[in-house]
């Protein structure tokens, strides 16, 4: 259940079964990404692998003396790059992998251009997905949705990544889905199909409890992810834009040059593997001890290093004291980056704000603090619509709601109109209407009884109270009080006992304070293991696009992209 | 009970192995040992499984961390999930088996299989015919002459068959006339005809590389250049016969098809038999890696246990080993360095592709050497590890005391158990399994006690057991006899092992001792053969003896030195005599209690060195010669000490050169950093490092000068 490991494992067995020799690794755009997010360079060469080449690259020489590992998701252009390749191989030998199911007669195609015997492998490795975590994937799809249903080119992408995902866990799951979404049904039903036309490939050993595969839909709770973000890969991804792991700093104000584009990989990055999931308070202070650490390894001073044992010292030390500058640069740098926006754009202010309309039902507090908040001159742009966006989601049918007069505020403020649309698609996005499950006011008595008493406690962080909706559907999952009449089984067989397996697949895409959520849950429920998908994994900036798109207004996007925006 | 477990859970903290008592982890020597020790312990209690289990999650919770990984084994058992309190960290979970894959091989080998079959079998016909339409000699041969023999290897399309070229479709007339291919006799224009230059023909043919032409000019196919194009040209009729008459002298007209057949079984067949540079320095880097991979572990351990002080490996072999790893690594480093710069020189630049991966790969063995070449563990010096060596032994010998005395008492404990255990095995309460219902009968064990105290355990038990032995032979109680003749055997057995351990362990001390001595004695012959003021018999006698007198002197652990430190009184007899007599006490009295032969070190050389002594008694004592001269021995008093700490001497020569060795391979570790920081442009890294270097060179230069 680790998908990290998986895709690690996939692709350490086509290194491994090419023999020795010096090796290129030939992968298209979306492979490329796979394969960075769970390996380094450093630990790629290790295994040999000297070169890493596009498939539809033109400039390629010939090198017969290099073995070529081809990892291609089995597309049309791939099949097409590839026999063209086979034509005129450049290199000795071709291992041919790819990252899902390819027809019989593609295969046949492929022989006939082999006319020089050079292929020595052709396999699928269901590898079609990108592992952000061990618990956490992605499929890096933008705009899955047109209206309320799916984009249709979108559709059998999303199928092949969420089935591959299966088959690389080895699990033939049951399946539910959330019935208010028909989004989420199509899914389902279209994953259903794979199962049952691949059944041989499904064919697993079976296990006690069944896996089960639950299907949901971003709409379902759109308030997620509009709000700012406290654990450091969630406001990471918040402030800063994870892709793949990785971050682009060059827009950061004087950044050195190799820090312009930073890795954060918690295989290989310890600090950020003890880290990821620390609020930034926390943060502050292990950046600090790290870099008393440092100093401590640090070499003070050449007089220091006089005599031999000192030098011996220096020496033994120098790499791991290369490295760790490495990471210390580099979280310095990030965290240091971070604390820069939340004071510039006064997060702390705007978080509490968000997170008292988020889990706060006070109506009157709510919009006194909301309107004292929009009068700041220091608001940005895309915190002012994020916040009257979580005013509109939670206040949609209130009596006196004051929207309008938000809208005026936003306008005199001078945001973009295509911000201000914005709030509009928002709602018509995640609005009441949509939503399937009880986002906002809990009905059950159990649930306001829940809330009661978390107002009582008091709240222990103002700016971490929002538990996203996801850990509730979870949590009655896992403890086997999930509602069919909410989230059905496809098909007539439905799990008697707790599940233990589960895969969350979030169509519209995921978030890093979900996959926060389920790390928490996987940690303290004994039994359960949770992996957590999305078409994407957003950030607000990313999911504002994404509804955007869905909505339909994309018309006065461009409009919209040429303004500078307020965010840096 | 729990308190029994419980403290000494506490201080389990160093890993213990051997006959533990799986309930209390308490240390116990022997197996009968354990037994007793349960039995008394833990008999009563009647412990089911899930108190370990307990006390297993006790110790979970105290090493949370270190079990979290198996955790995820253990809650599948789901027997004491109510002891855990949670879930497990996503990064925590188990290790998995390969995802799931299909293998489309067979098929593809199937699809393929078919096309290239034929394929190959166009390509050899085409090689055949060749050889044949390249066999006779063209030059002397009019064109009839070789159109006919042509045509015998393969036969022509006969031209009315063919009214268009198949190739490009134009129409076939007067002035666009057939061409056959001598290949495979089909039709073709005159725009598609190609053709094969007959040395290409000649090194096809022949198979052997050999026969190829000069290396520049395989890079240009030639036929494409040596094609006459007379497209479209309005030719007479002369210029038309010209064309008829043309003698292919020196190429063979060929279609296209054939060509292109031709060309990629020729560059299939010079790709094969090409290894280009980098490849075989690849190859060799590889192999020197592998050897590094191979040989560091094993080094790993040599140094490992040489800094724990231990004896296994000696200091000189690990340091062999050391040399022969740098040695790869230096191999690795130029190997490497040499593929960096591999066709830079050269006037065509290599490929940016072919550069790349020379680059990847210098940057892999950097890599490489960087992460092993620093976790080598640096030897200890010879000194340091004497100092090391006697650390552990002092250690060993303590646990070795503390184990005897475990041993010691409860050996006592079972003795007394056992001592009981007739006289309950009456009730049947113990089932022992060596006391068959033995109703009213007892071995007399008083007799133990009046015995005197013997030093070993192992002796008084194995007495013990004679005794109960002669009584129940006298009892005639068979099945008794039987079992306590395998009880005996078993301690006999242990005895020995302890025995001969010891022993050993005595050997070896003995051993580094007469080296010492060994040395000095050399010393001392040295001396005496300078000053020569003996008759070499009378010498000869005076050394033998005197190295005897040395060896009892160290064994009976005297301190003082007689024959280098102090000049020898004339009466050297009776105290060489002394030990002697002490060391012969002992022995035979462990012998004699002991009632058998047991191996001892000394015995041997008691017999022999009493003999010497007996020599050395003869009247002519060479010590009181020696001592007449006086003066050559002050000189060798002063300077025995210094004899005998010569190999420390030698060794701290050695460790200078070690030393600068390493201060060598330093200077050349940072160079390499140098160029890492350099490339990846850290200016501030490449300041400090060359501060370094320099710094480096300087103490090296010193060093030098020293000498």
């Amino acid at each position: 259940m680790n998908v990290t490991l998986a895709v690690k494992q996939y692709i350490s067995k086509m290194i491994e079964s090419s023999g020795p020799g010096m090796k290129v690794l030939l992968m298209d755009k979306e492979t490329t990404s796979i394969v960075s997010v769970v390996y380094t360079q450093s630990e790629i060469l290790q295994k040999e692998v000297y070169l890493f080449e596009r498939i539809d690259s033109q400039n390629r020489d010939n090198m017969k003396h290099l073995k070529a590992i081809c990892f291609l998701r089995p597309t049309k252009e791939n099949v097409e790059h590839l026999i063209q390749e086979l034509r005129r191989p450049k290199y000795s030998v071709y291992f041919i992998y790819f990252s899902n199911v390819i027809s019989k007669s593609e295969i046949k195609v492929l022989a006939e251009a082999d006319e020089q015997e050079v292929v020595a492998e052709v396999q699928e490795f269901y590898g079609d997905f990108i592992a952000v975590n061990p618990h956490l994937f992605s499929l890096n799809i933008q705009g899955v949705s047109r209206g309320r249903s799916w984009e249709p080119s979108v559709l059998p992408r999303v199928t092949q990544g969420l089935t591959s995902v299966l088959l690389a866990l080895k699990k033939c799951p049951m399946i539910r889905y959330q019935l208010s979404s028909d989004m989420s049904k199509r899914l389902a039903e279209s994953v259903k199909q794979i199962i049952t036309k691949e059944y041989e490939l499904f064919d697993f050993r079976k296990t006690e409890v069944p896996p089960l595969l639950l299907i949901l839909d971003r709409s379902d709770d759109a308030i997620t992810p509009l709000l700012n973000q406290w654990t450091y890969q969630a406001m990471v991804h918040e402030l800063l834009g994870l892709n793949n792991n990785r971050i682009d700093l060059s827009r950061v104000p004087g950044i050195s040059k190799d820090l312009r584009e930073v890795v954060l990989s918690a295989e290989n990055d310890e600090f950020y593997a003890n880290n990821l999931y620390l609020n930034f308070g926390e943060i502050g202070t292990n950046i600090k001890n790290l870099m008393e650490d440092f100093q401590k390894k640090k070499p003070k001073d050449q007089q220091k290093l006089e005599s031999i044992s000192d030098m011996k010292a220096f020496v033994d030390n120098y790499p791991q004291f290369k490295k760790m500058s490495g990471t210390v640069s580099k979280h310095v740098t990030v965290v240091g980056e971070l604390s820069r926006l939340v004071s510039e754009r006064q997060l702390m202010e705007v978080s509490e704000v968000e997170q008292e309309l988020a889990c706060q039902s006070d109506h009157s507090n709510a919009q006194q603090s909301l309107r004292r908040l929009l009068q700041n001159p220091r608001l940005s742009e895309i915190d002012a619509v994020r916040l009257v966006m979580l005013y509109a989601l939670r206040y949609e049918k209130h009596s006196s709601s004051i929207l309008p007069s938000l809208m005026e505020e936003l306008n005199r403020k001078g945001v973009s109109e295509r911000h201000r649309k914005m709030v509009q698609s928002m709602v018509e996005y995640g609005g009441k209407r949509v939503r399937g499950s009880d986002l906002i006011a809990p009905t059950d008595a159990v649930a306001i009884t829940k809330q009661f008493f978390k107002g009582l406690k008091g709240v222990e962080n103002v700016y971490t109270q929002h538990q996203p909706l996801l850990h509730d559907t979870l949590d009655q999952l896992i403890k086997g009080r999930l509602k069919d009449s909410q989230f059905p089984y496809l098909g007539p067989s439905s799990l008697r006992d707790r599940p233990q397996d589960i895969i969350v697949f979030i169509i519209g895409g995921a978030t890093y304070e979900e996959a926060f959520t389920v790390y928490n849950l996987n940690r303290t429920m004994p039994g359960v293991r949770i992996i957590l998908g999305g078409t994407a994994i957003h950030n607000t900036k990313s999911f504002l696009e994404e509804v955007t798109l869905a909505v339909g207004s994309g018309g006065d996007r461009t409009q919209g992209r040429g303004r500078p925006q307020s965010r840096r | 009970m729990a308190s029994i477990y419980a403290p000494s859970l506490e201080d389990s903290a160093e890993v213990k192995e051997g006959f533990l008592c799986p309930l209390c982890l308490k240390d116990l020597q022997s197996f009968y040992q354990l037994q007793g020790h349960y039995e008394e312990e833990h008999s009563g209690d009647n412990r089911h499984v899930s108190g370990q289990l307990k006390s297993l999650v006790q110790k979970a919770k105290k090493a949370k961390d270190k079990l979290l990984k198996r955790d995820g084994d253990e809650r599948t058992d789901g027997g004491y999930e109510s002891f855990y309190y949670g879930g497990v960290d996503p990064y925590m979970w188990e290790p998995q088996e390969l995802g799931a894959t299909r293998s489309h091989l067979d098929s593809f080998k199937k699809q393929r299989a078919a096309r290239i079959d034929h394929y190959v079998i166009e390509v050899n016909k085409c090689i055949i015919r060749l050889e044949k339409l390249t066999s006779f000699d063209r030059t002397s041969m009019d064109g009839a002459q070789i159109r006919s023999l042509e045509k015998s290897v393969v036969s022509w399309v006969n031209d009315q068959d063919v009214p268009f070229c198949p190739d490009c479709g134009g129409k076939f007339n007067i002035r666009n006339r057939r061409h056959h291919c001598r290949l495979c006799g089909s039709i073709m224009c005159r725009k598609c005809t190609e053709f094969l230059p007959l040395p290409m023909a000649y090194k096809l043919t022949s198979g052997s590389r050999e026969a190829l032409w000069a290396p520049g000019q395989t890079g240009s196919p030639g036929p494409v250049t040596q094609q006459t194009l007379r497209r479209g040209s309005i030719t007479s009729i002369s210029s038309v016969t010209s064309v008829l008459e043309e003698k292919d002298e020196d190429r063979v007209r060929c279609c296209h098809h054939c060509m292109d057949a031709l060309l990629r079984y020729q560059r299939k067949l010079e790709e094969k038999d090409h290894v280009p540079d980098i490849v075989k320095l690849y190859e060799r880097l590889r192999t020197c890696m592998e050897k590094v991979e191979a040989k560091a572990p094993e080094y790993t351990r040599m140094a490992e246990s040489l800094n724990a002080g231990e004896t296994a490996f000696s200091l000189e072999n690990a340091a062999g080993l050391r040399m022969e790893i740098q040695k790869y690594y230096e191999l690795i480093d130029v190997l490497s360095k040499k593929i960096l710069t591999l066709g830079l020189k050269d006037e065509l630049q290599p490929h940016p592709k072919a550069l790349q991966l020379q680059r990847m790969v210098r940057y892999t063995a950097t890599l490489f050497i960087q992460e092993k070449l620093l976790g080598l563990t640096s030897l200890p010096t010879k000194e340091k590890h004497e100092e090391l060596k006697e650390k552990r032994r002092e250690e060993l010998e303590k646990r070795a005391q503390q184990e005897r005395q475990t041993g010691l008492e409860a050996q006592k404990r079972r003795l007394e158990n056992e001592k009981n255990r007739p006289a309950l095995s009456t009730n049947g309460d113990v089932p022992a399994p060596r006391m068959t219902k033995a109703a009213g009968w007892l071995p007399q064990s008083d007799t133990l006690h009046t015995r005197s105290e013997l030093d070993d355990p192992l002796l008084q038990q194995i007495n013990n057991i004679e005794s109960f032995l002669r009584q129940a032979r006298s009892a005639n109680r068979s099945d008794e006899v039987a079992m306590l003749e395998e009880n005996l055997r078993q301690l006999q057995d242990e005895f020995d092992a302890q025995q001969t351990s010891r022993a050993i362990r005595l050997s070896q001390r003995l051993a580094e001792e007469t080296d010492l001595q060994q040395s000095q004695i050399q010393h001392l012959q040295q001396r005496e053969l300078e000053h020569r003021t003996h008759t070499t018999t009378s010498s000869d006698l005076g050394d033998t003896s005197q190295r005897r007198e040395d060896e009892e002197d160290e064994r009976s652990s005297g301190s003082t030195h007689l024959s280098g430190n102090s000049p020898p009184p004339p009466d050297t007899h009776t105290p060489a005599r002394n030990p002697f007599e002490e060391l012969e006490e002992k022995p035979t009295n462990s012998q004699t209690a002991n009632g058998k032969k047991q191996y001892n070190p000394f015995e041997d050389e008691d017999d022999e060195e009493e003999e010497d002594t007996g020599n050395a008694k003869s009247p002519r004592n060479p010590f009181e010669e020696d001592c007449e001269d006086g003066n050559p021995f002050r000189e060798v008093s002063a300077e025995s000490p210094a004899a005998s700490n010569n190999p420390f001497d030698d060794e701290e020569d050695e460790d200078d050169t070690i030393e600068e060795e390493l201060l060598l391979q330093q200077i050349d570790n940072i160079r390499a950093y140098i160029f890492d920081a350099k490339l990846s442009g850290r200016s501030d890294e490449v300041e400090l490092l060359s501060e370094n270097l320099k710094e480096l060179q300087r103490t090296l230069h010193e060093q030098k000068r020293k000498k």
